[in-house]
């Protein structure tokens, strides 16, 4: 089973034999899909659940997403078109007054493995440029991440400005300070408090 | 003298030292602030766009005018402080957002609360001075937080205080208010510091628009900065701790050069905060060894510029007073004590890796700085101190209890706890069982209770109210 061993690779941090497992498969023409979703997406499931045990640790988890995004920048090109939108596009970025991403480029790794389309805006956001990105690329989630308490209102503007321009999209926040009487006090739809909780919430608010 | 911890040898410090000049010497420091930006130009420094590069000779010839020790004036003399060489001062708390209640719950801390820490800080046997920001009031709007919080710590306290650095603006208000208390900016500057704010870069390898104005007003008005790195080894700076240190060095000093230019002697501290990412989370961990390593490091690295030195104090990742807290902090604290650090912030309050401040754990970690300054305190071996004429006295298989010496400095020679248990289990049992947090809730009743608000001229008082009253309204 061949595609078990693009997810082995995956979960091995073994960059270049997932390119060569995945050029593989392509080759045997072995359904895309199933090479993706039980492949390599499949693997990033199991990496999150691992780091939230604590028996992964971030390091590790960044190189296993890195291996599975260089598999599927080879898939890109023959996946049907919309497929890999086909889980949603997240934007994120760091808040207006905010210069911190440590937190934020690992939720936005982890997003990437989870097979979203991730758009990410960098620090320093203001509000019109997260509506302005969310609008143009169809987005179904915006990820708000902030460390210092004083440019938590941010997310209040940022979020009053999505709801203001009529946007449907669901919004997430995260970030030490934040928390989840924060994000309700601020008509969020989400919060998590680490990087594969905020996967799960994204996942959770797509599907419903 | 044998110490087991000897961190670094002079080698490796200078290996440091030349790793950082070749960092801002060809991969130079982002200043993302216009007048520190002209300031190195005016300087003949070479910028490109906002990126500085700082020569081996330029940093040299800042630390020729940085002072190795000097005095924090209080508006109360008796209350003045030496920070640098063999002086050290403790210093609360900074930062934290939450407060966290007797049950481990935390809540958004508020104006009152920081009002308390000032006058708990007023009522301190071991606190030398007040800090700033020691929790962030949240009911107050965040754009003039600061002028009340230096109001707060005027007003409540007659210890020095640390100023503000929220802005450029910010730190002018800081001074302007400093300027009331002594007469006038010109007095000001002359007295010298009467603040210590803290300046943090933003690893790696740059300084906000915030922080770099902050530093250059406070320079401009003779007030000191602890300069400081944060940096999380592993994700914000190098894995390795020798890598943390050669990157703080590069951002320490980059600061340090522009407040010499900005005020040839400005006071400066090196200072550093630097520890790990713990790499199952991804989260800073301060409670761990390695901020202790490099707590050491940064002290010698310190003296190795003949700098006055800052870091933690009682950190720790631990989210209630308890025993990981006490392990966590009591490993920071004494570390920094015992290693030379000239100023100890963080000294007492602080949980769950600067989230939140505790009273209970601040009232405890208190005790602790009384305990490491006894620790510290030098012995006195004379011929009047052993005594050998009444230990031949006493003689094979006497008693010292009676001896006149044991009654005269039976109240003085120990350090006195009120705090520690030290009752036997029945007398423990009989006053209720207490864990030593419990205890504290007690006393913080106590302290508060007496606290008495130190005299101020009510001219002085008048004029810093209608300051901040004038600066509220734009």
């Amino acid at each position: 089973m061949a595609i078990q061993d693009i997810f082995q690779a995956v979960m091995t941090f073994d960059e270049a034999s997932v390119k060569k497992l995945v050029q593989a498969e392509l080759e045997a023409k072995t359904d895309i899909d199933a090479i993706l979703n039980e492949g390599l997406i499949g693997a990033m499931d199991e990496v999150g659940k691992k780091f939230s045990e604590g028996e992964l640790f971030v390091p590790e988890m960044l190189m296993a997403a890195q291996a599975m995004k260089s598999g599927l920048e080879i898939l890109k090109p023959h996946l049907a078109e919309g497929a890999a939108e086909s889980k949603g596009t997240v934007v994120i970025g760091t808040v207006k007054g905010d210069l911190h991403d440590i937190g934020k480029n690992l939720v936005a790794m982890m997003m990437e493995g989870a097979g979203f389309n991730v758009i990410d805006l960098g620090v320093d956001v203001d509000a019109a440029k997260f509506v302005a990105a969310a609008k143009d690329n169809k987005a179904r989630v915006v990820a708000l991440s902030a460390l210092l308490t004083t440019t938590m209102p941010a997310m209040q503007t940022t979020i009053n400005a999505i709801r203001e321009a009529g946007l449907t999209v669901k919004t997430i926040v995260g970030g030490a300070p934040v928390t989840q009487a924060f994000a309700d006090q601020i008509k969020a739809d989400g919060y998590s408090d680490d990087a594969p909780g905020a996967v799960e919430l994204a996942r959770r608010l797509i599907a419903a | 003298m044998y110490d087991r911890m000897q961190t670094l040898t002079q080698d490796q410090m200078t290996r440091i030292h030349d790793a950082a000049m070749d960092i801002l010497g060809t991969t130079g420091i982002a200043f993302n602030e216009d007048e520190a930006l002209s300031i190195f130009k005016a300087n003949g420094f070479k910028v490109d766009g906002k990126i500085v590069f700082i020569t081996e000779a330029q940093v040299r010839n800042a630390l020729k005018t940085t002072p190795s020790r000097f005095t924090i004036t209080a508006r109360n003399p008796e209350k003045n402080v030496a920070v640098g060489e063999d002086d050290f001062v403790f210093v609360p708390g900074y930062g934290a957002p939450f407060v966290t209640l007797t049950n481990g719950e935390q809540r958004e801390a508020t104006m009152e609360d920081y009002d308390n820490f000032c006058k708990l800080i007023q009522t301190s046997k071991h606190i030398d001075m007040n800090g700033f920001m020691m929790v962030e009031p949240s009911d107050v709007p965040a754009d003039t937080a600061h002028l009340d919080m230096i109001f707060s710590n005027i007003i409540l306290c007659d210890k020095p205080f640390m100023g503000s650095p929220v802005s450029k603006q910010g730190a002018k208000d800081c001074v302007d208010m400093a300027a009331i208390i002594w007469g006038g900016i010109e007095k000001l500057k002359a007295v010298g510091p009467v603040t210590v704010s803290l300046i943090n870069s933003l690893s790696p390898l740059q300084f906000s628009d915030e922080m770099a104005g902050s530093l250059i007003e406070l320079a401009r008005a003779n007030q000191a900065c602890v300069i400081a790195s944060l940096i999380m080894a592993g994700s914000s700076g190098p894995v390795t701790l020798s890598g943390v240190l050669a990157l703080q060095t590069a951002e320490i000093l980059a600061g340090v050069t522009l407040a010499q230019l900005v005020n040839p002697g400005a006071p400066v501290i090196y200072g550093s905060t630097s520890s790990a990412m713990d790499m199952k989370t991804g989260g800073l961990s301060i409670g761990c060894p390695e901020l202790s390593v490099v707590v050491s490091a940064t002290a010698q690295m310190a003296r190795f510029y003949n700098l006055p030195s800052r870091s933690g104090g009682g950190l720790t990742d631990a989210h209630f007073p308890d025993a990981q807290a006490g392990v966590e902090s009591t490993l920071a604290l004494t570390t920094a004590a015992r290693n030379g650090i000239n100023f100890i912030l963080h000294a007492n309050g602080i949980l769950g890796s600067y989230i939140s401040m505790s009273y209970e754990k601040f009232l405890i970690d208190e005790e602790l700085c009384g305990i490491t300054r006894r620790l510290l305190k030098p012995m006195e071996v004379t011929s009047s101190s052993i005594d050998v004429e009444m230990i031949k006295a006493v003689g094979i298989g006497g008693q010292y209890l009676t001896q006149p010496k044991t009654f005269q400095l039976c109240r003085t020679e120990f350090y006195l706890t009120d705090f520690m248990n030290r009752q036997n289990h029945a007398g423990w049992k009989a006053a209720g069982k207490k864990r030593i947090d419990e205890f504290a809730v007690d006393r913080l009743g106590q302290r508060l209770a007496a606290y008495e608000k130190p005299d101020i001229d009510p001219a002085i008082e008048a004029a810093l109210t209608e300051f901040v009253t004038r600066r509220k309204k734009g």
